[in-house]
């Protein structure tokens, strides 16, 4: 297992410097962060070649990967273009992207197993349809149609009927709030409860279909067959046989998942004027600002690979017939 | 960077060299205004509250004199922070802040020298006066000269050196109470000056700079500058003291600005006890915002239909679109062997039916817009004429008549073929330049591709990203025709950088369409020079219509402001300059039931 590990941490180190250098040639390429400046003729010669300068712009694109790689190994992620620090400002965003995405993980994980399991004991009859047309439903609904229903048809009629704000349609809270943790945590969840419904309700239902599969094939098995015949409790077959064994499946799907949610609460931020990672990646992006752009790729992939590593090492340890070798 | 900030930081960059030219006419005489305190306030409201703007695009640090930092958003946000002499009302009317500074005299035509008389009562947050030293320094740091740096020794990032960089020496006098005179410096800037407690500052030029009220506007707190540094210096909220109506209380980077009441301005103070200005991500999203009362006041900068449709749901709240600055244009690039032809190009615009292009973009919103007819001044303002009544009907015979003239031939496809040049024997083909992902310049490529098709002329499109396209395509001349927008300040000096000779590339540096004419070239600097309202309208109005006549671009039409608040507000104004909504924002309030 440890050499298994090993393996895979090295693949992923190669694949991850193979990412930043094609990422950092592909935005290298794509324009001068600069351009609206040099287009200004009152900015000054000097002023265009001291940000240049700042910005490493006058060396060869080599050099330039070589100053972001040698200061990214020590935790330094450089400028940005506005002369911002990255590092503070990427563990800013990330914080808030965490505040979104926790939540609703573990929100998105007790639904779609419920829902899994509930579908699946359901199987054919009324509940197992409406679950699964519920799940499909969601799962097809575009993101910001989710956000935007939700903030247009929900929280404002809701906010206008009882007269109050009890739901934020934008920022992660409100300003200048004062008080401790505990005075500030409904300002916090009537600004979290949005994104948050809308990350469930676009990620559970991909979770409860996985789950109901996996829960019917264990039903389906003939350990199950053989605990029943034994006369357990069915409350015992479940939860002791059906859903621990349906759940190895949904862990590993779970944990890759995960991973994808960090990177792809992109939209959710955005529709709820949320400064998490992906808004901040795609000011990056706009801006051409190429230490903003890696430091998201970095963090993202690094989550992935550390995820994928992780649905590995869990499935092995979750199913003793699964062995590395 | 998009096409809003690339817009905005035009806006910025012409603003701050138009600001003053307003003032071109009353250049010999002595400046009063309507004070800082007496513009755009009609209505009675009550002390204290607080209210909230919607701010589209991020913050990128506070010193908004430096290029990394030098936006819209972020003036609007200063417009009640740092000191500015000159503030431009809602007409674009500059008026001078004279709470701030209660005269400003030019003494002396040669050398130009200009006298201001700082109020004595005038002081920054931190209780320093606002003095003489702070003129000299905003002067001296923006000045571009190579022998000035930074605290660190490295260059200073400067957005703008126009004006300063004509500024040749800054003195101060009397100081406050009649103290003694005190001699200021700062590391990296050679001298001193001798007086840098003074109330009165004498600032002579090295050649006439008829802009003037560009200048020190907004300033930075000169003694907090020599500790802290201009280039990053001012990257903190904290060190961004006050020296108007209100102060930075809280920022959380990305996510909002809030302002209080300076406790040391020595006005009239501020109404409203808070002005929080929240940051969204683009526009779309503060319309819902306003609905459930988390905003009150909205102007968005990416309009279109929906958000206006969207808008118009609100209850409670005033809409209103004002004529804006900013007009969409479309530019030949007359390095191109056919777009050299002036009868090449007026068959373009008699081909362009431009009523169709505006009733079917920015019309279906706001229907008082009409084609513009000029490139100086935009409906409403004073000044305006449309020079291009003969190119308001399209007109397809008469330009197909021109290509012909221009030695073009029909060919059996229904499109003209040169007789020579590179396309000779082909169809004449085109193509138009412009930004991605923007609508509005989409639709009307799509309308002009079928517009031009009529009289023979193909159209091909190859839009860019802005940064392609303002950074590489337009300034080397790798274009044939360009479709982007340009902001027509009430101004008008600013001009001249657009029409004036491209040979002139130090004065002319934003003429990417190689276009020259020397009789426009003197009407634009009579313009510039003019001691009369009257004589400057005549002489830009001279220069549009040769500009016309050469049809050097086709504008489109004047795009306008939206800007959406709550009735329970009083005073708010619209601005369609580059102060942005908040340039009276001290005069906000709560009505007073």
């Amino acid at each position: 297992m440890l050499a298994y590990v090993l393996r895979r941490f090295a693949y992923s180190i190669v694949v991850l410097f193979l990412a930043t250098v094609l990422v950092f040639v592909l935005v290298a390429e794509s324009g001068n962060p600069l351009a609206i400046l040099l287009s200004n003729p009152r900015v000054s010669h000097r002023t265009i070649l001291e940000r240049e300068k700042l910005l490493h712009l006058n060396l060869p694109l080599w050099d330039r990967y070589w100053i972001w790689f040698s200061h990214a190994v020590r935790g330094d992620f450089g400028l940005t273009i506005s002369n911002h620090a990255v590092g503070p400002e990427l563990w800013q965003h990330f914080a808030i992207t965490l505040r979104m995405i926790i939540p609703a993980t573990i929100i998105a994980i007790l639904a779609g197993v419920g829902m899994g399991v509930y579908a699946a004991l359901r199987n054919g009859r009324v509940g197992d349809r409406a679950s699964m047309t519920a799940n499909f439903l969601f799962l097809s609904i575009p993101t910001f149609v989710i956000g935007v229903v939700l903030k247009e048809f929900v929280a404002i009629p809701i906010n206008q009927h009882v007269n109050r704000t009890i739901f934020y349609t934008s920022g992660e809270q409100s300003p200048s709030l004062t008080g401790n943790v505990v005075q500030r945590l409904p300002d916090y969840v009537a600004h979290t409860a949005l994104p948050v419904i809308t990350l469930v309700l676009i990620t559970y239902s991909s979770w409860a279909i996985y789950q109901r599969s996996a829960t019917l094939d264990a039903i389906d098995s003939d350990y199950v067959r053989l605990a029943r015949a034994k006369g357990l409790h069915p409350r015992r077959v479940l939860t002791r046989h059906v859903v621990r064994n349906a759940l190895i499946p949904v862990t590993t799907v779970i944990a890759l998942d995960f991973a994808a949610v960090l990177g792809g609460a992109i939209i959710t931020e955005n529709v709820f004027n949320w400064q998490g990672m992906g808004t901040w990646f795609i000011f990056g992006v706009g801006q051409l600002d190429i230490n903003v752009v890696l430091a998201y790729l970095l963090v993202t992939a690094v989550a992935i690979i550390a995820f994928n590593l992780l649905a590995d090492v869990l499935y092995g340890l979750l199913d003793p017939r699964i062995r590395y070798d | 960077m998009g096409k809003g900030e690339l817009v905005r930081l035009m806006n910025l960059t012409k603003w701050a060299v138009g600001l003053a030219s307003a003032g071109l006419v009353m250049a010999a005489c002595s400046s009063s205004g309507s004070g800082g305190s007496s513009t755009g306030s009609s209505q009675s409201v009550k002390s204290g509250g607080s209210i909230t703007y919607a701010l589209d695009e991020n913050l990128a640090g506070f010193n908004i004199n430096t290029s990394a930092a030098a936006e819209f958003v972020l003036q609007e946000v200063l417009d009640q922070v740092w000191p500015t002499v000159f503030n431009a009302d809602q007409n674009g009317t500059p008026f001078l802040n004279t709470e701030l500074v209660s005269s400003v005299t030019q003494t002396s035509t040669n050398p130009q020298t200009l006298v201001y008389k700082i109020n004595p009562k005038a002081k920054w947050s931190d209780g320093q006066p606002i003095d003489a030293f702070d003129f000299w320094y905003n002067g001296m740091i923006q000045s571009g000269a190579s022998s000035i740096t930074d605290i660190d020794g490295k260059a200073p990032d400067v957005a703008s050196s126009a004006g300063y960089n004509q500024i040749k020496s800054v003195t101060g006098s009397d100081p406050a109470n009649g103290a003694a005179c005190k001699s200021d410096s700062v590391t990296g800037i050679t001298g001193s000056i001798s007086c840098g407690n003074g109330d009165t500052v004498t600032v002579t030029f090295s050649a006439p700079y008829a802009d003037y009220k560009a200048l020190f506007s907004p300033m930075v707190p000169a003694h907090e500058a020599a500790k802290v540094g201009w280039n990053t210096g001012f990257t903190d909220w904290h060190t961004v003291l006050s020296g108007s109506w209100y102060e930075i209380s809280n920022y959380v980077e990305n996510q909002y600005v809030v302002l209080k009441k300076n406790p040391s301005y020595w006005g009239t103070p501020g109404k409203l006890d808070t002005i929080t200005f929240q940051i969204f991500n683009g526009d779309q999203q503060a319309v819902p915002a306003m609905q459930n009362g988390e905003v009150q006041v909205i102007q968005p900068l990416e309009l279109d239909l929906a958000t206006v449709q969207q808008a118009n749901q609100l209850t409670g709240v005033t809409r209103k679109l004002i004529g804006g600055f900013q007009y969409q244009h479309i530019d030949f690039n007359q390095s191109d062997p056919y777009l050299a032809m002036t009868p090449v190009r007026q068959a373009l615009a008699y081909g362009t039916d431009r009523k169709q292009i505006v009733a079917r973009t920015i019309g279906e919103y706001d229907p008082s817009i009409v084609p513009l007819g000029s490139r100086m001044y935009v409906p409403g303002q004073t000044g305006y004429v449309n020079n291009g009544s003969a190119f308001e009907t399209v007109d397809v015979a008469k330009a197909k008549s021109l290509l012909q003239s221009a030695g073009m031939t029909m060919g059996s496809d229904g499109y003209f073929q040169p007789s020579s040049g590179p396309q000779k024997g082909q169809d004449l083909t085109f193509t138009l330049k412009s930004t991605s992902g923007n609508t509005l310049r989409a639709n009307i490529e799509q309308l002009l591709q079928a517009q031009w098709k009529a009289i023979g002329v193909k159209l091909e499109i190859q839009n860019e990203t802005a940064s392609t396209l303002f950074g590489t395509d337009l300034p080397k001349g790798q274009f044939q025709i360009t479709l982007f927008a340009w902001v027509a300040t009430p101004f008008v000096s600013a001009n001249e950088a657009i029409f004036c000779s491209y040979t002139n590339s130090s004065l002319c540096g934003e003429n990417w369409n190689h276009y020259a004419n020397p009789q426009v070239d003197k009407l634009l600097t009579n313009g510039a020079a003019a001691t009369s309202s009257q004589s400057e309208t005549n002489d830009y109005n001279q220069a549009d219509k040769l500009l016309w006549q050469d049809m050097a671009t086709l504008p489109l039409f004047q795009e306008p402001v939206f800007t959406v608040w709550s009735n329970k507000y009083g005073n708010i104004v619209p601005n369609p300059t580059n102060f942005g909504i908040p340039w009276n924002a001290n005069l906000w309030g709560l009505k007073a039931s």
